[in-house]
């Protein structure tokens, strides 16, 4: 406690000599994806928010206040907060931005994008990010040069529906079958949860959300080692399983251009990425996800979680780093 | 595209409605505004263009309320009213997709995905529901 005082009292003489104390950060490389989530429940300090709400627009000032309560408040308060503080450390054409400057548009789809003015003025910006948040958590995934998607749900979190009739009504028909052969009920609504971030994380990839990218018109399969049928030694890890995605209504080309990372995070979470694969491989030998996952408290202090406890690979090829 | 598509929805009314619909207009937006987007979550914009829309009964915006409530888990004593946006009451896109199952159920009707996007109010909701069971009947 005494120390977050410390923290607190020399964030305000920062700040009141730099308006941009914020760290800057090293671009990840084009196989790389970063992630930065915050706990809502770790920020307590009013006039930390405070600060917080000065980095938003006007626009995403409004938006927070029109949140109805403190806590949805402050949720929506803190992912603007880590959008603007993260995309902002990260020095693109080598300066630190001021996080009040950032820029964001939407695709037709509603995807939020990072408007970006290059030189030429035309290409656009090579740093690509998405979020999701809940209650507990929220998570900004961040890659350069490839679309990213990114959900996060509650382990615990209950389904008000009958999970196979929502399953029925939302999912494929392979994937109905998959939930319905699980018998134990708990294991059940996990698998459904986990399925459910897997496919929210491909259409948030895709930039074409629920809505324009209908569940039911695609199937995630996890492929486990045996179907591989080739050594998986090198991935261990993850427990060498792979997921796929499969649609009747997208072509291959268009599917098979996507790799997946599902894992628990902080023990309390599913987090599910979806990224583009790299160029070069074909269908099958993608290189693993290159994660590295933080924790953060803007302005105040990092702390690098990958390759601990608080992460732990679930489905899909994942390298933590 | 979503958006206009939703207004001429409201547009259709029987007959005997039409009184009740002159006498209760209310300011709508014709471009994107107000918008949700189910899985990027929604900015509020306020309204600045005319709304016309023939007024789901109240009964119907009652029961979307209801099913709003149970599904957000709100306290009983929670004003949850048609201005209500399901976003500003917390829900994310599974609990909207939850929420839209559970006027299916409730109203028998069946919503496609892309109509599921122009919800962002649950006075969207009623107003899609009676459209909908209207084209039923």
């Amino acid at each position: 406690m005494s120390s977050f005082v410390q923290k607190m009292r020399s964030f305000q003489r920062n700040f009141s000599v730099s308006p941009f104390p914020l760290l800057p950060l090293q671009l990840p490389s084009p196989l790389e994806t970063h992630v930065w989530f915050v706990m809502p429940d770790e920020f307590k300090s009013v006039s930390l928010l405070n600060q917080y709400m000065e980095l938003l627009s006007p626009c995403e000032k409004e938006n927070v206040l029109s949140m109805r309560g403190d806590q949805l408040q402050k949720r929506a308060l803190l992912a603007r907060t880590l959008v603007r503080t993260t995309i902002a450390r990260y020095q693109i054409n080598n300066h630190v931005v001021d996080p009040r400057s950032l820029k964001f548009k939407r695709n037709v789809h509603g995807k939020p994008q990072l408007e970006w003015e290059s030189d030429d003025g035309q290409c656009p910006s090579p740093l690509h990010f998405n979020i999701s948040h809940t209650s507990s958590l929220i998570a900004c995934g961040v890659t350069v040069n490839s679309p990213i998607g990114i959900d996060v749900e509650e382990k615990q979190r209950k389904i008000k529906n009958d999970i196979l009739a929502f399953a029925r009504r939302y999912f494929s028909l392979h994937e109905v079958e998959h939930l319905s052969a699980i018998s134990d009920s708990e294991v059940q609504r996990q698998e459904f949860v986990k399925l459910w971030t897997l496919k929210e994380a491909y259409v948030k990839a895709l930039g074409r959300g629920f809505s324009a990218a209908p569940f039911k018109t695609f199937t995630i399969r996890i492929k486990n080692a045996t179907e591989r049928g080739f050594d998986c030694s090198d991935y261990l890890e993850s427990g060498a399983s792979e997921v796929v995605v499969e649609s009747s209504d997208h072509p291959v080309s268009l599917t098979n251009n996507w790799k997946f990372g599902l894992f628990e995070l902080a023990s309390s979470h599913y987090a599910a990425i979806c990224t583009e694969k790299e160029k070069t491989s074909d269908d099958g030998m993608s290189a693993p996800m290159r994660l590295t996952v933080w924790k953060t408290i803007p302005f105040v202090e990092d702390e690098c979680i990958s390759g601990t406890e608080a992460v732990v690979p679930i489905a899909g090829l994942i390298k933590q780093f | 595209m979503a958006a206009s598509t939703g207004s001429l929805i409201s547009m259709q009314s029987r007959p005997g409605m039409a009184a009740s619909r002159i006498s209760s207009l209310k300011p709508v937006s014709l471009s994107k505004q107000g918008r949700s987007f189910l899985s990027f979550g929604f900015r509020s914009v306020p309204a600045r263009s005319l709304r016309v829309s023939c007024a789901a009964k109240p009964e119907t915006v009652a029961k979307v309320c209801d099913i709003v409530k149970k599904q957000l888990a709100l306290a009983d004593d929670t004003a949850v009213t048609g201005e209500s946006k399901f976003a500003a009451l917390g829900a994310d896109s599974l609990d909207t997709v939850e929420i839209v199952m559970g006027l299916e159920e409730a109203f028998g009707i069946s919503v496609e995905e892309e109509s599921a996007q122009t919800i962002a109010t649950v006075q969207d909701a009623a107003d899609l529901i009676e459209a909908l069971v209207e084209k039923k009947d």
